[in-house]
């Protein structure tokens, strides 16, 4: 007997449940875990005891005086035309039409004039407030323009001060990282004495050569510590040259430094 | 060695070396195949047990023998498991009684043989695939660590070339070299307890093949003598 070709029950089930195995860890990996993905960048900020002064107009907002954009339309006081009880008044008293007509003339005649009268009023009235309509634009606009020359003036002064001081920040960021790494250089050095109790600060003033070489070390704060006040200055002897900044604009500020030292650093 | 301080996932792995890449292809390829292995062997194994309950349960409720013999052989459905066994047994059976004169124990020697066979392939058949997730079991933990230890080492390679040494500059080489071996991990594990765990299943239903050949085997020969 051959042993018939078997047909392993639920192969798509299984091919399907282990993808979705995969999948889960797959989601479990990339969402489940706080993968570390962004160094936190330093955040420099700038204290100034007093505003700039230029820069105090720029938010009292001056109450916008939008002169309304139209002169209110009045066609309603329009007359309206009379031509509309004519055709009533004809028919039933043919004697009197004349005397009608004449004065429904003379009405006409009349409220034509007080219409030519009160168009005339009115225009007179809407050149006057188009004219003060004016004027208040142009004022308007001309204050508006003062306004925003003051504010572009002082986002001038602010973006230059604040150039300035990212420069600074720049410059004192640079300075810390070369600070950084000489210290680090003299730290490799340190034989470090058997007994250093706490961790006190050690600073000394070293003077050093363009080059980088050490040319004087003075302790200038001890730690308290002789023994490891020695051995950091002798690391500092051994590790001469130090390591200076490539950036040639710092140098100069290298020739006299500060270095602080702890034991456990 | 450029520090990249980008620890996301996908960039763990596309920054990987090319030896980190392929163990981690491997061991990819293997944690699928054995998951699938793993979710079609629960399936068959569950069938071939719920087969043997229900075969059990019309063999033992009092059937006729013949019945369920012609029940077998009408081929409605397809015959797996200790029914298998059955049927090849009782055929074999008819067969020797058919040519008569024949010795009680030259009939139940072939017969017995028959369902041996039959067993023998039944067992085999639940047993398939069974050895490639004790193999991904043992072997993936290894590959794994074999990717780590690569990574950590071109890790260390890079540092020996900066200056200033950091924990920055190795971080993100041993993160990516940990991956190769969570995987390897992820691999082995299921598939171990899953090989334990159906190995242990396949054993059962062997013992129950087997008490059901005996227990067949004696009311077929008393069927003979009498």
């Amino acid at each position: 007997m051959p042993p018939a070709e078997r047909k392993e029950p639920g192969r798509k089930w299984a091919v399907m449940l282990a993808v979705l195995v995969h999948l889960m860890f797959a989601a479990v990996l990339v969402f489940g875990v706080n993968w570390q993905t962004r160094e936190a960048s330093p955040v420099i900020a700038e204290l100034w005891n007093s505003l700039p002064p230029v820069s105090a107009p720029a938010p009292k907002r001056e109450p916008v005086v939008e002169p309304k954009p139209e002169p209110r339309p009045e066609p309603k006081v329009e007359p309206k035309p009379a031509p509309k009880p004519e055709p009533k008044l004809e028919q039933p008293k043919p004697a009197k039409v004349d005397i009608a007509l004449k004065e429904k003339e003379k009405e006409k005649k009349r409220k034509e004039d007080e219409r030519k009268k009160a168009e005339a009023e009115k225009k007179q009235r809407e050149q006057l407030k188009e004219q003060e309509r004016k004027e208040l634009l142009a004022q308007v606009e001309a204050e508006q323009a003062e306004l925003s020359k003051q504010r572009a003036a002082a986002a001038e002064t602010r973006r230059q001060k604040m150039a300035a001081a990212a420069q600074a920040a720049a410059l004192a960021r640079g300075m810390e990282d070369a600070m950084g790494r000489i210290s680090s250089h003299v730290r490799r050095f340190v034989v470090m004495p058997a007994d250093v109790a706490g961790n006190p600060q050690a600073i000394f003033e070293v003077s050093l050569l363009p080059t980088g070489e050490v040319l004087n070390v003075k302790l200038s704060r001890s730690s308290g510590n002789t023994a490891y006040d020695n051995a950091v200055e002798r690391a500092i002897h051994k590790a001469s040259p130090l390591p200076l900044p490539a950036d040639p604009s710092l140098v100069g500020r290298f020739r006299e430094l500060k270095l602080k030292f702890r034991p456990n650093e | 060695m450029n520090v990249t301080q980008d620890l996301s996932f996908l960039s763990l792995i596309t920054n990987a070396s090319v030896v980190v890449q392929l163990i981690l292809l491997i061991l990819l390829l293997a944690s699928g195949l054995s998951w699938f292995f793993i979710f079609s062997k629960m399936f068959s194994i569950r069938a071939a047990l719920r087969e043997a309950d229900h075969f059990e349960n019309d063999f033992w409720g009092g059937a006729d023998i013949n019945n369920l013999y012609q029940r077998t052989i009408s081929g409605r459905t397809a015959v797996v498991g200790m029914e298998k066994i059955f049927e090849a047994g009782f055929r074999e059976f008819l067969k020797l009684k058919r040519q008569g004169r024949m010795d009680v124990g030259v009939i139940m020697e072939g017969t017995r043989r028959a369902m041996r066979a039959a067993c023998q392939r039944e067992l085999d058949a639940l047993e398939l695939h069974l050895a490639f997730l004790a193999s991904v079991g043992s072997v993936s933990p290894y590959i794994g660590l074999f990717g780590t230890v690569w990574g950590i080492m071109n890790a260390f390679r890079g540092l020996s070339n900066v200056v200033q040494a950091t924990l920055a500059h190795v971080a993100p080489g041993i993160a990516e070299a940990l991956i190769a071996t969570a995987m390897g991990l992820f691999a082995a594990i299921p598939a171990v307890l899953a090989y334990n765990h159906y190995s242990h299943d396949v054993d059962r239903l062997a013992t129950r093949f087997d008490s059901f050949m005996e227990e067949f085997s004696n009311i077929l020969q008393r069927q003979t003598s009498v």
